[in-house]
C-alpha cells in the first residue's frame, strides 16, 4: 500500500508545487502559482462540467444497476449473471469503446440499419457528442455499480419483504420504503465506485465525444503530453483527489450516521 | 493517436539468450517495415530491444531522466534543437556512417541540424486537406474549411501545434508564431470553426474518410496517402495556398547511450537506399531518402501525396519549438477552443 499509494500521492503532490521545466519536467524554485490557476473561471468551468457529466453518469448507472441487480438476485443462473456482468473486463476497454464507435457511426451498424428499414433518411448524429459521452461512461462504469448493489441485495433478507407485504405494502412501496432504504450502504459504495474514475476520465471523451469537449481529465492529460507543464497537471491532479477523498469521507459519514 | 496510427504495441523483443550484444531502440508505433528489424538482427548478430511510443512528449519524459536504456531515438524536428540543448544527444561520427550521401537538397542541411551532427533525417511529410472528390468548392485553401456548408463533415487534427498552424496561414502568420495577439487571433478562429466541426482526429479520420463520414479532413500526408490509396477515385489531397506546416522525423543516439558502435551500424543500416525504401513502402510514408525514394516503384515515387514537388514544398514551414511563454500560451487558448 505504502509503495503504490503513498509515494505516487506524494510525489503528484511535491510536483505541483514546483515550476515547469521548459520541455516537461519540473524545476525549483518552488511555488503556489500553480495552484493560483484554478482560481481561472476557464478551469473551473471545466471542473463544474466534469462533475456535472460524472454526476449524470454515476445516476443513469444506479438506475440501471438498481432493476439489473434485483433481477440477477432472484435469477434462478445468478452465476452465469453475475459471469456476464464481468464479462467485458475480458477485452480492453480502448477496444469496447472502438466498438462502439463502429456501431454510433454516420456509417455504422445502427445508422445502416435504421436507413434500410427506411425509418430515417439522413444518418443520426449519434457519435461525437456529450450524449455518447455519457452512454459510453454508463457503459464502462456499470459493472462498478452492479457488483457493489448485488452485494447488498443479496443479502437481504426475504423475509423483510414478505413482512412488508403482510402488512399492507405494495410491492412498490416496500421497495422504496424497505428494499432501497436497507440498500443504501451499497447504493453509496456504486456511487464511489462509479463517480470518481468518470470524473477522472479521459479516454471516453476524446474518442466518443471527438475531443469536441474538454473534461478535467483531459486538461490533465494534455498538460502532461502537449502542454509540458507537468506542475500544473500535477496541481489538477492534487484537486480531483482532493475532492474525491471529500467526496468519499462525506459518504462513509453520512452512512454511519445512517447505521 | 497520431500520425504513426496507434496502439500497434511493441513489436516483439526477441528472445532472451543474454550472450548478443543488445542495442535499444525505441521508435513511434508503426514506423518500420515488419523485416526492417528482423533482418538487422540476422545479419549483425545484435540483439534488439524495440520499443514504441505514441507521442513525442511521452518519449522526451522518458529520455529527460537520463537513464532511460534507450539507444536510439527518432525525435521529431522540432524537439532536435531543445534535446541538443539538454545534451541528451550524442554527436554522430560521419565515418561510422558510409550511407550518409544518399540526402538531397534540405535534408542535407536542415534548419533544426544544418550539419547532421546529431541526427539523421528518418520520414517526413506535411500537413494538407484530404477531401471527397465532387465536393464545392474543393478545398484548395485552410479558408474551405471554414464553410458553412460542409458543416458537420469537417474534422481538424486533434494535436495543438496543428490546429495553430492551419489558423496561423490563413492569417497569414508563420504556423511557430509566439506572438500573442496572433496566437489570440487563430485561437478566435479556431473557435469559430468549432460549430461545423464533426470532431477532432488525428490517425483515425483515415476509414472515416473513406467510410463517406467525413468529407474534408485537416490530415497528415501518411494518412491522406493511405486513405487515397484505398479509394483512389474518390479522394484527393491539396497541400493549401495560404501554406502549410511540414514535419520530420530523426533518427538520433542518446547521450547516455554506451552502445555507439552498434547504433552507429543500425542507423548506417537504416539508411540503406534498400532498407530505406522498403521501411517507406511498408509504412507508406515519405522517406528523405533520395536513393531510397529512387528505387521505390513509380506509383509511389510519383505519388504527388507524399513528394508534392520543390514548387509546392517552398510554401511549406516546418514546425519549431516554443518558447516556455509561447506553449503555457498556445495551452491556455487550446484549452479554450476546446471547452468552446
Amino acid at each position: 500500500m505504502l509503495v503504490t499509494l503513498a509515494i505516487p500521492s506524494t510525489i503528484v503532490c511535491l510536483y505541483s508545487l514546483l515550476t515547469r521545466g521548459a520541455y516537461g519536467g519540473v524545476e525549483r524554485p518552488w511555488t503556489l502559482e500553480n495552484f493560483k490557476l484554478l482560481g481561472d473561471p476557464l478551469y473551473l468551468m471545466i471542473f463544474f462540467r466534469s462533475l456535472w457529466i460524472a454526476a449524470a453518469a454515476t445516476a443513469l448507472c444506479i438506475g440501471l444497476a438498481f432493476p439489473l441487480v434485483l433481477f440477477i438476485a432472484r435469477s434462478r443462473r445468478k452465476n452465469l449473471c453475475l459471469s456476464l456482468v464481468i464479462l467485458p473486463f475480458w477485452t480492453s476497454f480502448l477496444i469496447r469503446i472502438y466498438a462502439w464507435m463502429f456501431l454510433l457511426r454516420d456509417t455504422g451498424l445502427i445508422n445502416t440499419v435504421l436507413r434500410g428499414a427506411g425509418l430515417i433518411h439522413d444518418p443520426l448524429p449519434l457519435l461525437y457528442n456529450d450524449g455518447a459521452v455519457l452512454l459510453g461512461l454508463v457503459y464502462g462504469f456499470l459493472p462498478f455499480a452492479v457488483l457493489p448493489l448485488y452485494a447488498t441485495v443479496e443479502r437481504l433478507d426475504p423475509a423483510l419483504l414478505e413482512a412488508a407485504a403482510d402488512l399492507g405494502a405494495k410491492p412498490l412501496d416496500a421497495l422504496f420504503r424497505v428494499t432501497i432504504p436497507l440498500c443504501a450502504p451499497g447504493i453509496r459504495a456504486a456511487a464511489i465506485l462509479t463517480f470518481v474514475p468518470c470524473l477522472g476520465t479521459y479516454l471516453t471523451s476524446d474518442l466518443l465525444g471527438g475531443s469536441k469537449t474538454i473534461l478535467i481529465g483531459n486538461v490533465i492529460q494534455n498538460q502532461f503530453t502537449a502542454a509540458r507543464d507537468w506542475p500544473f497537471g500535477a496541481a489538477l491532479s492534487v484537486v480531483l483527489m482532493m475532492l474525491a477523498l471529500v467526496l468519499m469521507f462525506a459518504a462513509r459519514r453520512h452512512g454511519e450516521e445512517l447505521v | 493517436m497520431n500520425r504513426r496510427m496507434f496502439l500497434l504495441g511493441a513489436a516483439g523483443a526477441a528472445a532472451c539468450g543474454k550472450t548478443k550484444p543488445r542495442l535499444n531502440v525505441y521508435n513511434w508505433s508503426d514506423y518500420v517495415a515488419p523485416d526492417t528489424i528482423p533482418n538487422f538482427q540476422r545479419e549483425s548478430g545484435l540483439r534488439i530491444r524495440y520499443g514504441t511510443y505514441e507521442s513525442a512528449p511521452e518519449m522526451l519524459a522518458k529520455v529527460m531522466t537520463g537513464n532511460s536504456g534507450w539507444d536510439v531515438v527518432f525525435p521529431a524536428a522540432e524537439i532536435v534543437p531543445p534535446m541538443i540543448e539538454m545534451g541528451l544527444l550524442q554527436k554522430l561520427d560521419h565515418s561510422r556512417l558510409p550511407h550518409l550521401n544518399v540526402f538531397e537538397g534540405i535534408f542535407r542541411n536542415p534548419p533544426w541540424d544544418p550539419k547532421l551532427e546529431y541526427t539523421i533525417p528518418y520520414m517526413d511529410g506535411a500537413t494538407g486537406i484530404l477531401y471527397r472528390r465532387g465536393i464545392a468548392p474543393e478545398p484548395e485553401a485552410w479558408a474551405d474549411l471554414w464553410d458553412a456548408r460542409l458543416r458537420g463533415k469537417i474534422t481538424m487534427l486533434d494535436d495543438p501545434p496543428e490546429v495553430f498552424a492551419a489558423c496561423l496561414k490563413r492569417l497569414g502568420d508563420s504556423i511557430n508564431s509566439g506572438v500573442p495577439d496572433q496566437l489570440r487571433g487563430a485561437a478566435r478562429l479556431a473557435m469559430a470553426q468549432k460549430p461545423l466541426l464533426r470532431a477532432y482526429l488525428n490517425a483515425e479520420v483515415r476509414d472515416q474518410v473513406i467510410a463517406g463520414d467525413v468529407w474534408a479532413a485537416q490530415a497528415w500526408a501518411v494518412t491522406a496517402g493511405q486513405a487515397i490509396a484505398a479509394a483512389p477515385d474518390r479522394l484527393a489531397y491539396s497541400l493549401p495556398r495560404e501554406g502549410f506546416a511540414r514535419y520530420c522525423d530523426t533518427v538520433a543516439i542518446l547521450r547516455e547511450s554506451r552502445r555507439g558502435d552498434e547504433a552507429h551500424r543500425f542507423i548506417d543500416y537504416l539508411l540503406r537506399p534498400e532498407v530505406g525504401a522498403s521501411i517507406a513502402q511498408a509504412t507508406q510514408t515519405a522517406t528523405p531518402n533520395a536513393a531510397a525514394q529512387r528505387l521505390l516503384p513509380a506509383a509511389m515515387r510519383e505519388n504527388p501525396v507524399l513528394y508534392p514537388g520543390e514548387e509546392v514544398l517552398a510554401r511549406g514551414e516546418w514546425f519549431a519549438a516554443q518558447t516556455a511563454a509561447s506553449q503555457k500560451l498556445r495551452d491556455r487558448l487550446w484549452t479554450e477552443i476546446k471547452s468552446a
